[in-house]
């Protein structure tokens, strides 16, 4: 099997084009899930009644169900329902006016969420209870204690398993060419439509994510520096 | 002047408060003794509302609560009359020395950032840290951080300052600089409710003396009357087991 370096590049430049889509997909959906990941996490620590408990259960339930499979669902229910629901709420558009990379934010988004909160449930949970009551016995409120204690001690624990994720993510965003949106895995293969020819789009694909990966993993080292200077080691 | 009546707490099936009351006048001190697990932390934190009671009022100068139902708005006026110093010191671990004894006076009282910091370093320097401003409680020792935690109370100018067992901790040769930094406090006439083991630290410090054993105060009085004329046979038994340890291991 040779390695063309010529065609090798033509497939980085097809992938390139869509890192545009990948953003929009990856970015959309670790927005939504950090925003709502943190509320649920904080309802389940802070123990808010009843809402507390059906989190809980559809966080665990949601976790089981593998992100091709929820992909594939929610497309589904998408080319089957969205003209009676477009109907129904008196939308004048149908499924064709619709991008589907809407799908598959929405099925990223969902996982990001559930994600999101275990991480930041986790880093919560990494923080002594005394904390909370030295705040309190100062005079300061809940929510008080929650941002000026609480959040900043978390943040450089949470970091390093939120990277996990967004890595994660990121990866896991090439699965939407599942049902055909084209992102960067997608894009650096259509060469290969063409000339039968898969390995060089494969390692172009490789390539873009490996750079999109080391460059968070830089990024989250200089901001885990930044906010973790009030521990003994700056390396822990 | 604070007081609380027949305070009670479960923990699951276990009865930890009985219906425990205590009268501190103004300027009082008041130690609390008694075995582990007599309830007295508790009592202590149900008092600061950090453990919501099962039942019992709360009496502070002209304001009374019931320590079950209180709401936010009030749990929040009565916790900014008090401070608490803990064990484990509770230091913010994210914050300095200097910003952990601020942050009650800019945060919850609302005291101009400038101002609050000149209190800050003003009772930093009254526990001897005068160099320590700007170290985090990572890079502090035990006594040090005890001195942050009781600065951290002091300067927020209560009318009770609550002591749980601010000694524990500690290493031996730290105690008695810690407890004799109490004693000062004792002296600028602060009210203070401060649970210990320190049997000398009460004898020298208190003004009373309450003895509290599964769940109930068993005996109260001077530290004169508690230490040398003890009624109940239980404080006997309890003082006279403290005390030939202490004379056991003290050579």
């Amino acid at each position: 099997m040779g390695f063309n370096s010529d065609y090798f590049w033509e497939c980085l430049r097809s992938g390139i084009i869509y890192i545009p889509n990948t953003i929009k997909l990856v970015f959309i959906s670790l927005l939504t899930g950090f925003i709502f990941g943190t509320i649920i996490a904080l309802i389940r620590v802070y123990k808010v009644p009843v809402i507390n408990k059906v989190l809980a259960i559809f966080v665990t339930v949601y976790q089981g169900v593998p992100i091709v499979v929820a992909l594939l669902l929610y497309n589904l229910l998408f080319m089957l329902e969205f003209n009676n629901l477009a109907k129904f709420l008196n939308l004048s558009k149908t499924v064709k006016d619709v991008d589907n990379i809407w799908v598959g934010i929405f099925a990223l988004t969902l996982t990001a969420i559930c994600s999101m909160s275990e991480v930041i449930r986790g880093a919560l949970l990494s923080i002594d209870k005394g904390q909370d009551e030295a705040g309190y016995s100062v005079g300061l409120t809940k929510v008080q204690t929650i941002r000026r204690i609480i959040v900043p001690q978390m943040v450089p624990v949470a970091i390093p398993m939120m990277i996990n994720n967004i890595v994660g993510l990121i990866k896991a965003s090439s699965v939407v060419m599942a049902i055909g949106i084209t992102e960067i895995a997608a894009g650096a293969i259509i060469p290969g439509s063409r000339t039968y020819s898969f390995f060089e789009g494969y390692a172009a694909a490789a390539l873009i994510y490996w750079t999109f990966t080391v460059l968070i993993e830089y990024l989250a080292g200089r901001l885990r520096k930044h906010t973790g200077k009030f521990k003994r080691s700056s390396y822990d | 002047m604070i007081e609380v009546n027949n305070v009670k707490k479960s923990f699951g099936k276990s009865e930890v408060l009985k219906g425990v009351s205590v009268h501190v006048e103004d300027g009082e001190v008041v130690v609390i003794l008694g075995p582990s697990g007599s309830g007295k932390t508790t009592l202590l934190r149900c008092i600061n509302f950090l453990e919501t009671a099962d039942s019992g009022e709360l009496t502070m100068g002209n304001i009374s609560v019931n320590l079950k139902k209180a709401n936010k708005k009030q749990i929040l006026h009565i916790r900014r009359k008090m401070a608490f110093v803990f064990q484990n010191y509770n230091l913010f671990a994210n914050k300095t020395a200097l910003e952990n004894v601020m942050e009650g006076l800019v945060t919850a009282r609302k005291i101009p950032k400038d101002k609050a910091k000149e209190q800050a370093k003003e009772a930093l320097d009254w526990v001897g840290l005068s160099d320590k401003y700007d170290y985090y409680p990572s890079r502090l020792s035990g006594g040090q951080q005890q001195r942050v935690g009781i600065a951290r109370a002091f300067v927020l100018n209560p009318e009770v300052i609550l002591f749980d067992e601010p000694t524990s901790a500690l290493d031996p040769e730290l105690v008695g600089e810690t407890l004799d930094l109490i004693k000062r406090v004792a002296q600028k006439g602060i009210t203070m409710i401060v649970v210990t083991h320190e049997m000398s630290f009460a004898q020298d410090v208190a003004d009373k003396v309450i003895f509290m054993d599964e769940g109930v105060v068993v005996e109260e009085g001077s530290p004169a009357q508690i230490f040398s004329r003890p009624k109940e046979e239980r404080t006997k038994q309890f003082l006279s087991r403290i005390i030939s340890l202490e004379s056991n291991y003290s050579i």
